[in-house]
């Protein structure tokens, strides 16, 4: 009993019986102060964010409706004219073709390297931690940086085929002349690039597998691999999610690596990929509305895929 | 809360206000000058010391302007002042931007006849009469560059006259396991890789027909046609034979340059601004150079005059823009300089080269003169600018065509089908 009349003398008085409380606002009133403040703060990242993302996409859209030539004026409304004739371009559905080649090849390459190297850093020794910054290394490097130094290594006269050369192969591969071939040197230049990103996600969510589990799964018997398939790997499912997506959305705009090793060659379009196509097709040959065309169905291509992909393994996270 | 949100505005167009207020007076820079952007690109040759010195004697002759130097990020300058153009940027004054497209849309000034009175060729690269690029100085392209030791180990004492001839020093040089082209392309210089087809093209269409690309902006003519096949049937020919190395196509240009001068091809056919290249950085051998042979030996020269700088019509102040110009490309000093640096062939009246020019350019200059006095000048496939010119962007299209010729993906017809059709599209 005396403790419910404790109860009862804590209980703070009700406001309106509160001459004091009458004169301060309530949360509530002061709630649109709050918002309007906030708004204020929001507005220059809502106003560089509406011009430099909202407004070129929209004006992308536009234009992708038209058939604008700076060289070629006037500027006519065409309708969807442009994309009709995306569906029958044999350069740009060849550029879509090697955009999903080199995401496929970067997606899984870079994945499973990352993985495969992060589980042998995954240790707290100063060699270790050491060698996690060499991995991440080509991650801040410059693209730009990096083609330059691959394409020295890569040319007829590079090192790699000096190197193969001086161990006796007379005819090496023409790793960016052959058209066969270029394709997928510049995916493995990508995916070289990448994997540093892929390591330290990797690593990230490894650390945050409780040792207690994998403890457990030891004294029930488990080995190191059925310790890493049955607690490591669904552990891991977030670091996917994000190394996954990030691959994704790196191979669908590949373009920096095209313009500086291959120029979309050897010859027409091997290597040439969507972005780049984009970029040609509007600053070579012109055609702006075209090429915004172009951009708007990469837009569409890598929101869908991004947003599928993220699903399916977002799923995979909660079933986990 | 609405006091807060007006002060927010109220700094915002201050900020704002002040930005523009800023960039507007930044075009009259201080002392009353005018500024003018100027757009460079520079290579081993034109390096940005080059540029700045050449500027500086410009500017000392026009006063009330002051040069704020842009520089393209790689050798394609015309591609970069496109992308320039796109953004509302085009700069005021541009050097060796080919005019096509940009004339034609009014985006050039045109320079008068009285402006063009000191040039020797005043109305090359006309477009519908009228000049919008300086024509300062002429190239030969190509020219044969050759190392004249590969030659004597080969045993061949005379370069080739005839196309036959130069057919028999390839299979010479290959007998002694000897590369006879060296050519490059690789990354953004495709452009490089264009010079044998740009010799076919002279000495097999443009001998007969000096207009051809006018009849074919006409539709009289096709690049399927028997005459224009079989000039770029002669490079498939020379790739399939392995006189051309298809891995070459991966060098760079500079790479390319460096493939030559270590030995790894006997010939380079390039631009005549390699004379000076070949001369200023010896390689270890003795360079040597002749024109591209015809079939029966008829000489064939074809060149390039034009390259010079070009004003925005939406300049700041377009007459004194022009007048920058002409003083830029018309200094004496400054040709000197073009001529040592880049082995440029003035075409400017009453210009003589330095005495002291080396072997490799008087050589190269001894072409273009013979080409002169047999009037045997034709235009250089790929180079030309005015009138009888390549739709804008088209040059690129065949340079990255060229490259499946040489790696066997098309056939000489397929590549005349692929210009018609590219043509097609860069002209709707």
């Amino acid at each position: 009993m005396a403790d419910i009349d404790q109860v009862i003398r804590t209980v703070p008085p009700r406001a309106d019986r509160d001459p004091a409380s009458r004169r301060r606002p309530s949360n509530r009133s002061r709630l649109p102060a709050k918002l309007g403040r906030a708004a204020l703060f929001a507005l220059p990242g809502l106003l560089a964010y509406g011009l430099f993302v909202l407004v070129p996409i929209g004006m992308t859209a536009y234009y992708s409706l038209t058939n604008r030539n700076p060289f070629n004026p006037p500027t006519r409304f065409v309708g969807l004219r442009n994309y009709g004739e995306l569906l029958g371009d044999p350069e740009f559905l060849k550029a879509l073709g090697n955009t999903v080649i080199i995401t496929a090849i970067v997606t899984v390459l870079a994945n499973v390297g990352g993985l495969v190297i992060a589980t042998l850093l995954d240790r707290p020794t100063k060699l270790y931690l050491a060698l996690r910054g060499v991995f991440f290394t080509p991650v801040v490097l410059s693209s730009v940086v990096i083609s330059v130094i691959w394409q020295a290594i890569l040319t007829d006269d590079g090192l790699l085929n000096s190197l193969l050369r001086a161990v006796g192969v007379s005819d090496p591969p023409g790793w960016l002349s052959d058209p066969g071939i270029a394709l997928y040197s510049i995916a493995w230049i990508i995916t070289w690039q990448m994997l540093g990103f892929c390591v330290v996600v990797y690593l990230a969510g490894l650390q945050g597998v409780p040792r207690e589990l994998r403890e457990a799964a030891s004294i029930d018997g488990a080995g190191p691999v059925e310790r890493f398939r049955n607690v490591t790997w669904p552990m891991l499912a977030p670091a996917l999610t994000i190394n996954t997506v990030m691959l994704l959305i790196t191979g669908f705009k590949a373009y920096d690596q095209i313009q500086v090793i291959t120029n979309g060659g050897p010859g027409t379009g091997a290597t040439a990929t969507m972005a780049f196509q984009v970029v040609q097709t509007a600053f070579t040959g012109n055609r702006i509305g075209y090429s915004s065309a172009m951009a708007a169905v990469m837009l569409a291509v890598v929101a869908t895929v991004s947003v599928i992909v993220l699903r399916v393994l977002q799923r995979r996270e909660v079933e986990q | 809360m609405r006091r807060s949100l007006v002060f927010g505005l109220v700094t915002l167009l201050s900020v704002t206000g002040c930005g523009v207020g800023a960039q507007q007076a930044g075009t009259q820079a201080s002392g009353g000058k005018v500024e003018l952007t100027f757009l460079v690109f520079e290579t081993p040759n034109l390096d940005a010391a080059f540029w700045d010195a050449a500027i500086a004697r410009a500017s000392a002759k026009v006063p009330g302007v002051t040069i704020k130097k842009l520089v393209t990020p790689n050798v394609d300058r015309t591609g970069y002042a496109k992308q320039l153009d796109a953004s509302g940027d085009l700069p005021d004054i541009l050097q060796s931007v080919n005019p096509a497209g940009f004339a034609q849309a009014g985006k050039f000034a045109a320079f008068t006849d009285q402006e063009l009175s000191g040039f020797i060729a005043p109305k090359a690269g006309a477009i519908d009469g009228k000049v919008y690029q300086l024509p300062y100085n002429t190239q030969v392209i190509p020219v044969v560059y050759y190392n004249k030791d590969a030659f004597e180990k080969a045993g061949i004492t005379e370069t080739p006259k005839t196309y036959q001839e130069l057919l028999d020093v390839c299979a010479k040089l290959k007998a002694k396991d000897v590369t006879p082209f060296v050519l490059g392309g690789g990354g953004a210089d495709t452009w490089a890789d264009m010079y044998p087809l740009t010799g076919t093209v002279a000495t097999d269409v443009y001998s007969r027909t000096p207009d051809w690309l006018s009849q074919r902006a006409a539709g009289k003519v096709k690049f399927t046609d028997p005459d224009f096949t079989k000039a770029v049937q002669k490079v498939a020919d020379l790739a399939a034979k392995g006189y051309i190395d298809p891995a070459g196509l991966s060098r760079s240009y500079a790479d390319t340059e460096q493939a030559f001068r270590d030995g790894k091809g006997a010939m380079y056919p390039m631009g005549s601004w390699f004379a000076t290249s070949a001369d200023n950085d010896k390689p270890g051998f003795e360079v040597g150079a002749f024109p591209w042979p015809s079939d029966d030996g008829s000489p064939v020269t074809p060149t390039f005059t034009g390259g010079g700088t070009s004003v925005s019509a939406t300049a700041e102040n377009v007459e004194l823009a022009k007048k920058w110009a002409l003083a830029f490309d018309e200094d004496k000093a400054n040709n000197d300089a073009f001529v040592k640096a880049d082995g440029s062939i003035p075409a400017i009246k009453g210009y003589t080269p330095p005495a002291d020019m080396g072997p490799v350019y008087k050589a190269t200059v001894d072409i273009y003169q013979q080409g002169m006095k047999d009037n045997s000048i034709v235009n250089a496939f790929s180079q030309e600018t005015g009138d009888g010119s390549l739709p804008p962007g088209l040059a690129d299209k065949a340079a990255l065509a060229v490259q499946d010729l040489i790696t066997g993906k098309k056939t000489a017809a397929q590549f005349g089908a692929y210009l018609d059709d590219q043509w097609a599209k860069a002209t709707q």
